[in-house]
C-alpha cells in the first residue's frame, strides 16, 4: 500500500456545510479494470513450435480407389492399415497410414533376406554362422514369447524343451540313421509329449510358482541328459546324427544353405505366432490380462483352456525346432540346458520387450550379436548382455518397443503437470469442475466475479481504508465506491451486519445465516462503542476477506 | 552303516538347503521380490571367504564369519542394484525377478573373468576329528555344518521374534502398505532383510564348500535345490520350509538308496508337482492370502 498522498480527492458535497464533511482526502491515481481483464485474456502457456501433435504424412488421395482396400488370402484383413479422409481445409481425399510396422516388418526381412550378399569377405564365416544362429534363437524366442506373452505363463523351461527334444532326436537319428527331414517333425512329438507333461502344473500354479518350479525342471533335465550314459556323456554333446547340408558342397554354399534354412524357420516361428497371437486364441487371451482374469471368468471366457493350448502349441513348435537343431548342427551339446542359455534367452525376450514378436527377434539380434560376433571378448560380453538386460528391466516397463509409449506417458505426464501449475485456482473452477457442472455459466459467472476481485484488490490501500474511516457517509472517491458497491452486492449469507448489544453504547459484528430463522453467528468479541466505529470494522473485516479470497 | 552314512549325509544337506531356502522365503513374503541371484550371492560369499583365508587367516571360525559378511555383502548389493530403483514402479514382481536373474548374470560372469574357471577350496573349519556313535561315525564337518546352520537359524528366527527390527521385518512380511503407514520404511528395512538373508547364503556357502568346491556358477544347484524347498514348503512360511527340507531330504536318502543317486532329482520334482498339485501354494502356504504388490 503506497502512499502517493499528491493525488486528492474532493468532496463536492462539502460546500453545502455538513457537519462531519472533509474538504480534501488523499487518494490513489486512477487504474483501470481493464489491466485485469486484458491480463486474464492472455495466453502464458508457452508454445513450442513442434512436437505437440502426432505427425502422420498424408498421403494423395486415389479418388474412387480411396475405399478399395487389398486385402490378403486366406483372411480378409488389410495388407496396411490405412484411413481414408477429406482434408477439412482444402476438401482434396488423403490417406493416412495408421499403423506402419508392416512397413518396418518387410523391409527387416528383406534385409535379412539380402545381408549374405553384403557381408565382408573376412568375416563371412563368423557373420554367416551367427546369421543361422540367429535364425534358430529368434525361432525359440518366439515360441517362448508366445508361452510368455500371449499365454502369461512364466516358463522357464523352453530350452529344456528345445534340448529335450534335439536329444532325442539325435539319440533316434544316431541309433536307427534316421534322414534328416524326419528330425523335425519326430521333434515335434517330442515337444507335444513333453509340453503336454510340464502343462499339467501350470493349470494350478500361478506365476512365479510355477516360474520357479520350471527352473528346477530345466535343472533336472541338464542332470539327466548330463550324467546319462546313452547320451553321450563322455564327449560334451550328442553328435553325428545327419544333416540336410550336403557334404560336397563347397563352405560357402554349405553356410549359405544353413542360412537361408533357419531364415526360413524363422518366418515359420514367425506365421505360428501371426496365427496364435493374432486370432481366436490370441483374442481370448487379450480379454483375461493378469489380474482380471476373474472378469474374464464371468464373461464366459475359458481362459485356461485357451492358456494350455497355446502352452501345447507352442511346445509342439519348440519341439519342431529341437528337430530342426540337431539337424542343422548334426546334433547338440549339453550347453543347451545351461542357465546361462535360458538367462540369455530371457535376455532375448526382456530387452525387446514382451508380447511382442518384433520384441523377440531385435532382442535375439541383439544378444546373438554380442554373443556370437564378439566371442572375442569373453566373460565381458555376457556381462554387456546382463548389463543391457539390468537397464531395460530397471527403467523401461516394456523393452525397447516400449520406450514410445512410454516416452508419451511421460510427457503427458508432465504437460498436465506443467498445466496443473498454471492454472488459477482464486474462485475459479478448475477443469475437472467445469465439466462436472450442468449450469456452465457459472463458470463464467466465477471468472467474473474473480477478474472484479482481482482488480479490487488493487484498489486497497491506506489512503482508502483512511477515507472510510473519516467519511463514513456521503460521497466518496471513486476508488472506495468500487469496493464498497462490491461490498454491498455480496449474498446474504455470511454477510456482516451489526448487533446492538446495549443502545447507543455497545455494538457488535454479527455474520447473517442466510436463513430465515437461523440466528446470526458471533464473529468476534469485541465490543464498539458507536455505530459509526462497528460499520467501520465491517468493512475492515470485508477488506480482509477480500484479500484472503 | 551305508544307511546311516546317508541319513547323515542328508540331514547335513537338509540343514544348508533349509538355510538358503528360509532366505529366500524371507525375501519374498517381506519385500516381494523373488530373488533368483542367490546363485551369485553364494559364489560371491564363497570366494570373500576364500581371499579372507588365503590373505588374512587361515583360522576356521574367523573364515566362516568373513564368508558370512561377505554373503551380507552380496545381499546388500543385490538390494541396491535390483529393489531400491524398482519397488515401487509398475510390475514390480517380474521386473525385480528378471533383474536379479541379470544380476546373477553379470555377477558370475565377473567372477569368472576375475577367478577364472578352476575352483578354489576353503581350509578345514571344524577341524578333522570324528564322533563315532552306536556303530556310525560322524565326522567334524557334519556335526559342525548342522550345529552351526542351526545356531545360526535359531539365532536369526529369534532375532526376527525378539529384536525392534525383527518387529519390523515381521509387519512387513504381514502387510507392507500397512507397515510403511505406520512409518517402517520400505528401503531401509530391504536392507536389513537382504543383508541377513544374504548372510544366510553366505553361510550355507562355507559350510557347502566343505563338500563341494567354490567355483563361479556353483551356487546354481544350491539355490534350485534352496527355491524348490522354498516352493514345496511354501513361499513366506519358516514352518513349512522345515517341513519341506526334511521332506525333500528324506526323498533324496531313499531314492539314493532304493533307485539310484541317478534319478534323485526326477523323484524330487515329482514330489515337489505332486504336493503342488495338491495345494498350489506349497505346503503351509495359504492359498488366498498370497502377497499383493
Amino acid at each position: 500500500m503506497s502512499r502517493d498522498s499528491d493525488i486528492k480527492w474532493r468532496n463536492p458535497l462539502f460546500v453545502w456545510g455538513g457537519k462531519s464533511d472533509v474538504e480534501e482526502l488523499p487518494t490513489i491515481p486512477f487504474r483501470s479494470h481493464q489491466e485485469v481483464w486484458e491480463r486474464t485474456r492472455q495466453s502464458r502457456a508457452k508454445l513450442n513450435p513442434v512436437g505437440r501433435l502426432r505427425y502422420y504424412h498424408k498421403w494423395a488421395g486415389h479418388g474412387g480407389r480411396m475405399w478399395n482396400r487389398l486385402r490378403y488370402w486366406p483372411t480378409r484383413r488389410r495388407v496396411l492399415r490405412l484411413r481414408g479422409e477429406y482434408n477439412p481445409k482444402t476438401l482434396r481425399a488423403e490417406k493416412t497410414i495408421v499403423d506402419k510396422r508392416p512397413i518396418w516388418w518387410v523391409l527387416g526381412l528383406l534385409a535379412l533376406a539380402i545381408g549374405p550378399l553384403f557381408t565382408p569377405g573376412d568375416l563371412q564365416n563368423t557373420l554367416l554362422t551367427a546369421g543361422a544362429t540367429f535364425g534358430i534363437y529368434s525361432a525359440i524366442s518366439l515360441c517362448w514369447m508366445l508361452i510368455m506373452g500371449t499365454a502369461g505363463i512364466f516358463s522357464l523351461a523352453s530350452y529344456a524343451v528345445v534340448g529335450t527334444a534335439a536329444f532325442a532326436t539325435a539319440l533316434l537319428a544316431v541309433k536307427f540313421a534316421l534322414p534328416w527331414w524326419l528330425l523335425p517333425p519326430i521333434g515335434a512329438l517330442v515337444g507335444l509329449v513333453f509340453g503336454g507333461i510340464i502343462a499339467l502344473p501350470a493349470t494350478r500354479l500361478d506365476g512365479f510358482y510355477y516360474a520357479l518350479l520350471t527352473l528346477g525342471l530345466n535343472e533336472l533335465c541338464r542332470v539327466y541328459f548330463v550324467t546319462s550314459k546313452e547320451f553321450g556323456a563322455a564327449n560334451g554333446g550328442l553328435y553325428g546324427a545327419t544333416t540336410y547340408v550336403p557334404e560336397d558342397w563347397s563352405q560357402l554354399g554349405q553356410l549359405l544353405l544353413a542360412y537361408y534354412a533357419c531364415f526360413g524357420l524363422m518366418l515359420l516361428a514367425l506365421l505360428l505366432y501371426r496365427f496364435v497371437n493374432g486370432r481366436r486364441l490370441g483374442r481370448i487371451l487379450r480379454m483375461a490380462p493378469e489380474k482380471r482374469e476373474a472378469f474374464a471368468e464371468a464373461t464366459g471366457v475359458n481362459f485356461r483352456q485357451a492358456r494350455v493350448w497355446v502352452f501345447v502349441i507352442s511346445s509342439i513348435g519348440l519341439g519342431f525346432i529341437g528337430g530342426f537343431y540337431t539337424a542343422n548342427f548334426g546334433g547338440v551339446a549339453f550347453s543347451i540346458f545351461n542357465f546361462d542359455t535360458v538367462l540369455l534367452g530371457l535376455a532375448m525376450l526382456v530387452i525387446g520387450g514382451i508380447g511382442r514378436a518384433e520384441g523377440a527377434v531385435v532382442g535375439t539380434l541383439i544378444v546373438v550379436f554380442f554373443d556370437q560376433v564378439m566371442n572375442t571378448w569373453g566373460p565381458a560380453r555376457f556381462m554387456i548382455i546382463g548389463l543391457i538386460m539390468l537397464l531395460v528391466v530397471l527403467y523401461l516397463r516394456n523393452g525397447l518397443f516400449g520406450i514410445k509409449a512410454q516416452f508419451r506417458a511421460w510427457r503427458d505426464k508432465k504437460k498436465s503437470e506443467r498445466r496443473s501449475t498454471r492454472a488459477e485456482k482464486g474462485g475459479e473452477m478448475l477443469p475437472e469442475e467445469a465439466t462436472e457442472t450442468d449450469d456452465k455459466s457459472i463458470i463464467y459467472q466465477r471468472r467474473y466475479d474473480k477478474m472484479t476481485r482481482d482488480h479490487l484488490k488493487t484498489l486497497v490501500t491506506a489512503e482508502i481504508i483512511e477515507e472510510h474511516r473519516q467519511t463514513l457517509n456521503g460521497q466518496h472517491s471513486e476508488a472506495l465506491e468500487r469496493l464498497l458497491v462490491y461490498f454491498r452486492t455480496r449474498p446474504q449469507e455470511e454477510k456482516y451486519a451489526i448487533m446492538a448489544v446495549e443502545r447507543f453504547a455497545g455494538y457488535r459484528i454479527v455474520a447473517l445465516s442466510g436463513h430465515r430463522g437461523v440466528a446470526p453467528r458471533v464473529v468476534e468479541d469485541k465490543i464498539y462503542s458507536t455505530p459509526d466505529d462497528a460499520c467501520h470494522g465491517v468493512f475492515m473485516r470485508r477488506i480482509q476477506d477480500l484479500l484472503e479470497s | 552303516m551305508d544307511i546311516w552314512f546317508l541319513v547323515s549325509n542328508t540331514i547335513v544337506l537338509a540343514c544348508i538347503y533349509g538355510t538358503l531356502a528360509i532366505g529366500i522365503s524371507i525375501t519374498w513374503s517381506s519385500l516381494g521380490l523373488l530373488n533368483l541371484s542367490y546363485g551369485f550371492i553364494f559364489a560371491f560369499a564363497g570366494y570373500g571367504a576364500w581371499l579372507f583365508a588365503q590373505h588374512v587367516s587361515p583360522f576356521g571360525p574367523a573364515v566362516l564369519v568373513a564368508g558370512i559378511l561377505s554373503g551380507a555383502l552380496g545381499g546388500v548389493i543385490i538390494c541396491a542394484l535390483g529393489f531400491i530403483p524398482i519397488h515401487d514402479k509398475p510390475n514390480f514382481t517380474i521386473r525385480g525377478l528378471i533383474a536379479t536373474l541379470a544380476i546373477n548374470l553379470i555377477g558370475t560372469q565377473f567372477l569368472l573373468w576375475w577367478f577364472g574357471p578352476r575352483s578354489k577350496s576353503l581350509p578345514e573349519i571344524f577341524g578333522d576329528w570324528s564322533v563315532s556313535l552306536s556303530g556310525a561315525v560322524f565326522s567334524a564337518d557334519k556335526v559342525g555344518n548342522v550345529v552351526t546352520s542351526i545356531l545360526m537359524l535359531t539365532v536369526v528366527l529369534r532375532w526376527m521374534q525378539s529384536s525392534r527390527r525383527g518387529l519390523e521385518i515381521r509387519a512387513m512380511m504381514m502387510n507392507p502398505h500397512a507397515a510403511s503407514i505406520v512409518g517402517i520404511g520400505v528401503r531401509r528395512t530391504s536392507f536389513y532383510v537382504m543383508g541377513i538373508t544374504g548372510g544366510l547364503a553366505g553361510l550355507a556357502a562355507v559350510l557347502l564348500s566343505q563338500t563341494y568346491y567354490i567355483s563361479p556358477f556353483g551356487g546354481l544347484m544350491p539355490m534350485i535345490k534352496g527355491v524348490s524347498i522354498a516352493l514345496c514348503g511354501g513361499l513366506g512360511s519358516v514352518r513349512g520350509a522345515v517341513i519341506a527340507a526334511v521332506l525333500l531330504g528324506l526323498n533324496e536318502a531313499l531314492t539314493g538308496v532304493s533307485i539310484g543317486g541317478r534319478y534323485v532329482l526326477i523323484t524330487q520334482f515329482t514330489v515337489i508337482i505332486a504336493i503342488l498339485l495338491v495345494r498350489p501354494r506349497g505346503i503351509a502356504g495359504l492359498l488366498d492370502r498370497a502377497r499383493e504388490a
